[in-house]
């Protein structure tokens, strides 16, 4: 087959890179410069990607540098309050326009020429005016920095570079029916504790980001330290007869944004056989409140959340799930070294970095109304089983090299992500949210969600 | 309501010269040779001698580090975001899971090398606590990669003078990198 938009150079067809009829995914996908090259695109240009969290430019002026996609950007806070992101790629000869990763300033002026910008991206001038450096082939208002359209949910900062594809509420879609209950559930809403830890990774981005449609099943084999040390339903041979964390209600969406709910009495051993039926929801949320809310901010749960969401948050709270493409968020409470129960609250970025390398971010965050107490004991059990020096997460940071630098091999590129466990649509009767369901064991169903958004988005525009 | 509380703690500061205990002080030759005991116990893998020189008040804390204008150097070490923070029994913790037969990120365990140098010691307003700076390069190895990952830093300790030897008090590590090159800190520092 000749090469064309949806044929790679050695005349591989990019639909035959997932199987659907045997739910297979080539691993040549996980480190071919061809197929990144074209995400960047497809994927990075077309989706709404998270930057940042409006808590971390809180004034006028305020700015953070990030990347969306594989391209630079500063994410700013106008005079007026209103947020913006703009490309950090000076118009006149392609200079980094702000080489800090955070600070203060109304104008950003480039180093190389002195070409200055407001936070609102637009041009200010160019030094020597009279000269009129800037030229006469473009008007002056034509020259500020590139845009992207921007949009925000629950104080998160999503922006994208498609000006006029799907709003972010079309893009969310049916998550946001359980993302409220995590983002948009109280008066002043959380609180990013700084700005994010980050990390190189020597993997492709999809390595991670296919788990963050929630892998629930690796966390048996590959967090088993967990099961080992008791905490998470018994030890030994009765953890895989427990399954802790294995059982729940799996959601899974054709945007491929996914998500995990999961009854705190299925993970831990302090609470397991206890008598937790028959209670009522508000007495199930004032024993085990859901992770990051304190007992002074339970009101505020049904001023913002529906009857419904509230009984899910107090049966099955979303514990863990993601946005297409590249976001994973972590809500879960654990005990903490003294034994007492604390939230912990994160959210993780796979930022490309080329087909073999991204970056991982982790921000954590606190309701902003929470006792300082209880942000500072959240930070320290947030830093213990997420991001950079986690006792989970190294174990995944340790994994996804292999698997990039596996599918580079002959024999390697031509095997497979095998998908082949499925429990199949189950919506439980009176289910109060909408997307695919699956109740029982977490198996494959909402990763290959995750490959079949994928798929949508590497051959939008095919015709046959 | 800034999100973002920073401090300049052990960075961008003259050094430090009241209380500075000369080389050729055998407490300061006490101090180092704690300090380089415990490298080799953790490049030899031996965590829990290291966890037996932790004082059970201990304070183990790893500030991120961000890229910010010379003018805002003192917003380069943030603490409201950490790499570690960590006392006795998070520390006690961790090495718990390094003694099961599954913690993978280090199973099989990294080739690690400790360089501590620059080491300065001061007596402090406890009699039996030192405060000692030192210079940290962490190499580590993993797997059959040929290339070394490489951390460094300054390390802020206070030990506490304990029968023949010291213990550890507290640990405040500013690392150089605001984008670290390995994949995970399942190394102490």
């Amino acid at each position: 087959m000749k090469p064309d938009a949806f044929c790679l150079s050695d005349g591989t067809t990019l639909d035959a890179l997932i199987n659907t009829d045997t739910r297979e995914v080539s691993m040549r996908v996980l480190s071919d410069a061809e197929i990144y090259n074209l995400e960047m695109d497809r994927i990075f240009g077309k989706a709404w990607i998270v930057l940042a969290h409006a808590s971390e430019i809180p004034n006028p002026g305020d700015y953070v540098t990030r990347d969306l996609g594989q391209d630079p950007v500063i994410v700013t806070r106008d005079k007026d309050g209103r947020i913006h992101v703009s490309l950090n790629i000076c118009p006149h000869r392609g200079m980094r326009v702000c080489t800090a990763e955070a600070g203060n300033t109304g104008i950003h002026r480039c180093n190389y020429h002195g070409w200055a910008f407001r936070s609102d991206g637009s041009f200010v001038g160019a030094p020597v005016e009279r000269e009129k450096m800037h030229g006469d082939v473009f008007a002056k208002e034509s020259l500020g920095l590139v845009k992207a359209r921007v949009s925000l949910y629950g104080g998160l900062v999503f922006a994208t570079w498609s000006h006029d594809g799907p709003t972010l509420e079309e893009f969310l879609g049916d998550v946001k029916f359980y993302y409220d209950m995590l983002f948009c559930r109280t008066d002043s809403g959380l609180e990013a504790l700084g700005p994010p830890q980050r990390v190189l990774i020597n993997a492709n981005w999809k390595t991670a980001g296919e788990q963050s449609c929630v892998d629930g099943y690796h966390t048996i084999s590959l967090h088993r330290y967990l099961l080992d040390i008791g905490q998470y339903g018994g030890i030994g041979d009765e953890v895989y007869a427990n399954a802790p964390a294995m059982y729940g209600v799996d959601i899974g969406t054709r945007q491929g944004h996914g998500l995990r709910c999961i009854p705190p009495e299925n993970t831990f051993s302090a609470i397991m056989g206890g008598r937790l039926d028959g209670l009522t929801p508000d007495e199930r949320l004032k024993i085990l409140p859901p992770p990051g809310i304190t007992p002074n901010l339970l009101p505020q749960l049904r001023k913002h959340l529906s009857d419904e969401q509230v009984r899910l948050l107090a049966e099955a709270p979303p514990q863990a799930g993601g946005f297409f493409p590249n976001i994973l968020w972590v809500f879960i409470y654990a005990p903490n070294a003294e034994g007492e129960f604390v939230g912990a609250l994160g959210l993780h970025s796979f930022v490309p970095r080329g087909p073999d390398h991204f970056e991982f971010y982790t921000w954590f965050f606190v309701e902003k109304d929470a006792p300082e107490d209880t942000k500072q004991k959240m930070l320290a059990m947030s830093i213990f089983y997420m991001g950079s020096s986690s006792t989970i997460e190294q174990d995944d940071s340790d994994t996804w090299p292999h698997m990039s630098s596996n599918a580079k091999g002959p024999q390697g590129r031509k095997q497979t992500l095998k998908y082949g466990a499925l429990v199949g649509e189950n919506k439980p009767q009176g289910w109060p949210g909408g997307g695919f369901v699956y109740e029982g064991f977490s198996k494959d169903d909402n990763q290959w969600q995750w490959w079949l958004a994928y798929r949508d988005y590497m051959l939008a525009g095919k015709t046959s | 309501m800034t999100a973002t509380k920073t401090s300049s703690e052990g960075t961008a500061s003259a050094p430090e010269t009241a209380g500075l205990i000369p080389m050729n002080s055998p407490t300061y030759i006490d101090a180092a040779n704690f300090l380089f005991t415990e490298a080799d116990l953790l490049d030899e893998l031996q965590y829990d001698a290291w966890l037996a020189l932790l004082a059970e008040d201990l304070r183990y804390t790893v500030p991120l580090r961000q890229t910010r204008s010379r003018a805002d150097q003192a917003q380069s070490v943030v603490r409201t975001m950490k790499h570690f923070d960590d006392n006795y029994l998070s520390i006690k913790a961790r090495i718990d899971r390094l003694n099961t037969n599954s913690a993978w990120a280090e199973d099989p365990p990294s080739r690690t090398r400790r360089f501590v140098s620059n080491i300065r010691v001061y007596t402090t307003d406890v009699a039996t606590e030192l405060a000692v700076k030192s210079y940290l390069l962490l190499s580590r190895n993993r797997y059959e990669h040929s290339s070394m990952m490489f951390i460094s830093g300054v390390r802020h300790d206070r030990i506490r003078r304990h029968g023949e030897g010291f213990k550890l008090v507290s640990r405040d590590v500013i690392i150089d990198q605001s984008v670290l090159g390995m994949p995970n800190l399942g190394v102490f520092l």
